[in-house]
């Protein structure tokens, strides 16, 4: 077999191992998820829930969308940001490197 | 006929690209290694990122049109119920509802839970909430409460019904767990203690004339801005979020500027810098004797280029795809098990992050462009500097 037949073999192996797994989203994952997004638009709805549940350490990366964005500096004067999840945090636009 | 020909020779070209390549395996095959690390680090956060920001917006999709609260001195407190009063004359109001929450720390555990009061019949979907709920939705006023999935872990029940929380004068409050959320909402619900407005009041000792904010529900979505702006000029010491701005948020926190990707793009980017270096500083030895051979053996400068792009092509392309995929599992299978620590910071509750991974075309060429496109430029141009060389220069 020559070299280049191997490489082709490689290479079509990974790419049907990527469209296997594509198919596995769209037959498996994705009809799950649509069955779970009524459940969810009615808590979020009936709860006027703002907030995906990601990280509970701090209550400004629990609930990023209703907190301040000087909420980790408030804690006392000088106060830096401690909380590891905070690294998460985009740099605001105008302070950007 | 001259088609296949110019065919065939790309071919032996790539043969042969191929097994010089195999000649130096160990070499090779630990650039392949490392350059599918560095795309499988950028790619995973991207993907994850990426997953984690439309999942925002598909779950928050129906999230309150406008949310009031209450600001004194740069802080949040909890804001007057007759505030409702002075929004009653603005055209578009569908419904303005009071609610109450917070946060309760468990000193046993070191969880943070959210505690929300909610009046049920209020709220839009409030009739249909038992249906995410295994159980009942806490009756009004009875002390009942539904938990989510990881607080009733955390509360270590055991089948027990009731549990108790302190108030503010640390006298305790005690509850009846009227059922437990779905586990398809855990990503909305795995913190959450949810019970009747006035058990919520009493757990956080709350005046029954104040609210921890506001949620108002406007008719038409195309009025928001307007609506959130006469709120604004009517409560001037509020804060007034819209639900565009709120879905903006989860853009702007787990956008690709975000730190932690700053800091993996860095390491990435400086990781590939000294491979390109080392590659561009020049060829060894043998390899610059390689190319003299091929000269005096009749290969055109064209045809050098050509076999060191073929090799380039191979070793980035083969890298590209195997860093791709890993990421993909990583995020698919592992949930991100490697940004996990990250994400989850000192959070005690950790709820699971079973995400469709979302990939944009956009992702993938921008990784592309970052990764394989530099690597094929600083291999091919130090071999067009040597091979423009006298061959017998070059065996020298």
């Amino acid at each position: 077999m020559r070299p280049s037949h191997i490489l082709a073999l490689v290479v079509f192996l990974l790419l049907g191992f990527d469209a296997a797994l594509y198919f596995h989203i769209r037959l498996e994952r994705l009809p799950r998820q649509r069955s779970a997004a009524y459940i969810n638009d009615i808590v979020t709805a009936g709860l006027g829930l703002t907030d995906l549940c990601l990280a509970t350490e701090a209550r400004y990366t629990r609930h990023p969308a209703v907190s301040d964005p000087m909420a980790p500096f408030m804690d006392h004067p000088g106060a830096i940001e401690h909380f590891p999840t905070g690294s998460f945090w985009a740099v605001p636009r105008d302070h950007s490197l | 006929m001259k088609k296949n020909r110019a065919i065939e020779k790309q071919f032996n070209l790539l043969d042969y690209a191929l097994s010089s390549l195999w000649r130096r395996k160990l070499k090779n095959l630990g650039i392949i290694a490392v350059f599918a690390l560095v795309i499988f680090l950028v790619a995973s956060f991207q993907i994850l990122t990426g997953s984690l920001t439309e999942t925002a917006e598909r779950i928050l999709a129906k999230t309150p049109e406008i949310v009031i609260q209450k600001m004194s001195a740069g802080r949040q407190e909890s804001i007057p119920v007759i505030y409702l009063d002075r929004l009653a004359d603005i055209f578009g109001i569908r419904a303005a509802v009071p609610r109450v929450w917070g946060y309760y720390f468990n000193e046993t555990s070191g969880a943070n839970y959210t505690v929300m009061g909610v009046d049920r019949a209020a709220m839009p979907e409030g009739k249909n909430l038992a249906m995410a709920i295994e159980g009942d939705f806490p009756a009004a006023g009875q002390g009942e409460a539904a938990l989510g999935r990881e607080v009733a872990a955390d509360l270590k029940l055991a089948g027990r019904r009731t549990f108790s929380l302190f108030r503010p004068d640390l006298s305790l409050k005690s509850f009846r767990v009227s059922g437990i959320f779905a586990a398809s909402t855990d990503l909305l619900t795995a913190d959450l203690i949810v019970t009747g407005l006035d058990d919520g009041r009493d757990l956080f000792a709350i005046p029954e004339n104040r609210a921890t904010d506001l949620l108002v529900y406007v008719t038409n979505p195309n009025e928001i801005g307007t609506i959130a702006k006469k709120i604004a000029d009517r409560l001037p010491d509020t804060r007034v979020l819209t639900r565009p701005q709120i879905h903006k948020t989860y853009k702007v926190v787990f956008g690709w500027r975000s730190g932690f990707a700053s800091i993996c793009l860095l390491t990435a980017l400086a990781a590939f810098v000294i491979l390109a270096w080392d590659k561009a500083s020049g060829l060894s030895a043998e390899e610059k004797r390689e190319i003299g051979i091929l000269k005096i053996l009749g290969w055109q400068t064209a045809d050098i280029l050509v076999l060191r792009f073929w090799e380039s092509l191979a070793v980035s392309g083969l890298a590209f795809l195997v860093g791709c995929t890993a990421a993909y599992l990583h995020v698919l299978f592992l949930e991100g098990s490697l940004f996990r620590p990250v994400l989850l910071g000192w959070s005690v509750i950790h709820p699971s992050l079973k995400i469709v991974p979302v990939i944009a075309a956009a992702d993938l060429l921008l990784i592309f462009t970052l990764s394989v496109l530099p690597y094929l430029a600083a291999t091919v141009i130090p071999a067009w500097r040597c091979s423009t060389v006298p061959p017998d220069a070059a065996i020298k």
